[in-house]
C-alpha cells in the first residue's frame, strides 16, 4: 500500500486546557494541555461521555463550551452515520470523490476489505458501508498538505479481517496522517500507543505508548 | 465540486433521469394525436408545443423539486453535509454544488422541450418562425428563473425539516403561482372584496408570467423587450428572495446536532 499523501509539515492538534465541549451545557473538560501530531490516537470513553461531541467540535462542526484548541491541517470528519444515496454503488462513490491518481489503490483496498464495490449502497451489509466511507477518507488525502482525519466508530460493523487491514493501513501511512478515532475496542490485545480518555467529564491523555485496550478499559467510567 | 459530482453521480445511478427524458422527448410526438387532427390539421403543430412545455413543467414540479427535497434532506441526515464542512466546504458552497448538478439534469429536458417546438411544430412563415423562436427561448429562460430559485428553496427547507416539506412547500407555491393566483386576480377585481386579499395578491409570486404557452398556442409572438425584461427583473428579484431565504434554511446536519 503507498502513502497517498506526503505533506510538507505535520498535521497537529491542540487541545488547550479548560476547553469544554456539549451541547449548549458542558459535557466534558480537558483537563491539561493535549498537543497530537501525525499518528493514530484513539479516543475512548463509555457511551454518551462525548466522543462524537468531541470530535464533532475540533473538526469544526460545534462550537465549544468554552477555552480553545488548534488544528493544523486539512480535516475530514467521517461521522459514524456517513452513508451515500441507496442506489449509487462504491465505485461510482469513489470516481465522483477520490482524484484519479488514488482511485486505483483505493480499488486495491476495498479488494482487501471485501468490498463489492459494484454493488449498490443500498444493497450493502452494515459492515461494507462503513468501509465506503473509511476508504473514501483515507484516499481523500490531500497532497502536500497536513491531513487530519477524525473517525467516529469506525470500526462498528468491520470483521476482524478488515480491522487488521485498515490499521495496517493507518501504521503504514502514521506519519503522514493525524488521525483521531473513537471506538470500542472488542479484544484486550489492541494496542493503543496513544489515547484520549474521557470520563468522569474529563478528557485527559493515556498512555505511554506500550498499553493495549486491557489498560485502558478500567480507567473508564 | 465534490459534492457536485456526487449529485452528479447519484442522480445517473437513480435512472430515473431516463424516464424523464423519455417523457419529454416522446410525449410531444405521442399526445398531439389524442387530438381531432384528422379533421383539423392545424391542430397538430399547436398541440405538440403545448405539450413540450406542459410536460417540461410536470418534470420541473414531480422530478426537480422532488431530487432537490431529495438531496438537501439526505446531505443532513446522512453525514454527507458534516463531512464536507468538515473539509472546508461550507453550507452556500455546498447548497450551490447540489443544486448546480439538479438543474444540468433539467436543461436537457428544456433544451428537448425548445427543440421539439422548432423541429416539429415550427411555423411555415418566416416572420411567425423568428418569433417562435424567439417565444421559446423567452419560455425557456422564464421557466428556468421559476423552477430554479424553487429547487434552492427545496433543498434548504429539506435540509432542515425533511424532504416531504422540502417537497411540498415549493410546489405549492409554484402551482400556487401558476394558477391560484389568477383565481385570486379575478376575486380582488369584484365587489366588496377583502383588502387583505390585494395584499395577498401583491405578495404572491406571479408564476403564471412565466407560463407562455397561450401565447405558442394562440401564435401570439414573443413578449416585447422591455415587458420580456421587466419579468426577468421580477423574476430576478424573486429569486434573490427566496435563494437567500433558502441559504439561511439550509443546515449541513439535522436539526439539534
Amino acid at each position: 500500500m503507498s502513502n497517498p499523501a506526503k505533506a510538507v509539515h505535520p498535521a497537529s492538534v491542540k487541545l488547550s486546557q479548560g476547553l469544554g465541549i456539549g451541547y449548549g451545557s458542558l459535557l466534558a473538560e480537558v483537563t491539561e494541555d493535549i498537543p497530537l501530531e501525525n499518528g493514530t490516537h484513539y479516543l475512548l470513553a463509555r457511551n454518551g461521555r462525548g466522543k462524537t461531541t468531541l470530535l464533532k467540535t475540533i473538526s469544526g462542526l460545534l462550537k465549544s463550551v468554552a477555552g480553545h484548541f488548534e488544528t493544523t491541517g486539512c480535516c475530514q470528519f467521517v461521522g459514524d452515520e456517513l452513508s451515500f444515496d441507496r442506489e449509487i454503488s462504491a465505485k461510482m462513490v469513489f470516481h465522483a470523490l477520490i482524484p484519479a491518481e488514488r482511485r486505483g489503490e483505493a480499488f486495491k483496498l476495498a479488494e482487501e476489505l471485501e468490498l463489492d464495490v459494484t454493488k449498490q449502497f443500498g444493497k450493502l451489509s452494515f459492515g461494507n458501508r462503513k468501509k465506503v466511507g473509511l476508504i473514501m477518507a483515507e484516499y481523500r488525502l490531500r497532497d502536500n498538505e497536513p491531513n487530519i482525519i477524525f473517525y467516529d466508530e469506525p470500526f462498528t460493523g468491520l470483521d476482524t479481517p478488515a480491522r487488521e487491514a485498515v490499521r495496517q493501513r493507518w501504521e503504514d501511512t502514521e506519519q503522514d496522517v493525524l488521525r483521531i478515532v473513537s471506538c470500542h475496542p472488542d479484544f484486550d490485545a489492541m494496542a493503543m500507543p496513544s489515547a484520549l480518555l474521557i470520563t468522569d467529564e474529563k478528557i485527559f491523555r493515556g498512555g505511554n505508548g506500550k498499553l493495549t485496550w486491557a489498560d485502558f478499559k478500567d480507567r473508564l467510567n | 465540486m465534490d459534492l457536485f459530482r456526487l449529485t452528479l453521480s447519484t442522480l445517473i445511478a437513480r435512472k430515473m433521469w431516463v424516464v424523464v427524458l423519455l417523457a419529454a422527448i416522446f410525449t410531444p410526438i405521442v399526445f398531439p394525436y389524442f387530438t381531432p387532427h384528422e379533421t383539423a390539421t392545424k391542430l397538430l403543430e399547436p398541440a405538440r408545443a403545448q405539450t413540450a412545455w406542459t410536460v417540461t413543467w410536470i418534470i420541473g414540479i414531480l422530478w426537480t423539486l422532488s431530487q432537490a427535497a431529495r438531496f438537501g434532506d439526505s446531505n443532513s441526515r446522512t453525514g454527507i453535509g458534516a463531512y464536507f464542512r468538515s473539509q472546508g466546504c461550507g453550507p452556500i458552497r455546498q447548497i450551490f454544488g447540489m443544486w448546480s448538478a439538479i438543474m444540468l439534469f433539467l436543461l436537457p429536458v428544456v433544451a428537448i422541450a425548445i427543440g421539439m417546438c422548432v423541429l416539429f411544430a415550427m411555423p411555415s412563415d418566416a416572420t411567425e418562425a423568428s418569433m417562435w423562436v424567439n417565444t421559446n427561448l423567452q419560455f425557456a429562460a422564464l421557466f428556468l428563473l421559476t423552477i430554479g430559485p424553487l429547487a434552492l428553496l427545496g433543498i434548504g427547507v429539506a435540509s432542515r425539516f425533511g424532504a416531504l416539506i422540502g417537497y411540498v412547500l415549493p410546489t405549492a407555491l409554484c402551482v400556487y403561482g401558476l394558477y391560484g393566483v389568477g383565481y385570486l386576480g379575478m376575486t380582488i377585481k369584484l365587489p366588496g372584496h377583502n383588502p387583505v386579499l390585494e395584499w395577498v395578491y401583491a405578495l404572491s409570486p406571479q408564476y403564471h408570467l412565466a407560463n407562455l404557452t397561450p401565447r405558442l398556442i394562440f401564435k401570439m409572438g414573443h413578449l416585447e423587450m422591455g415587458a420580456f425584461l421587466g419579468i426577468v427583473g421580477y423574476f430576478t428579484a424573486l429569486t434573490l428572495v427566496i435563494g437567500s431565504f433558502a441559504t439561511l434554511m439550509f443546515r449541513t446536519d439535522p436539526l439539534r446536532n
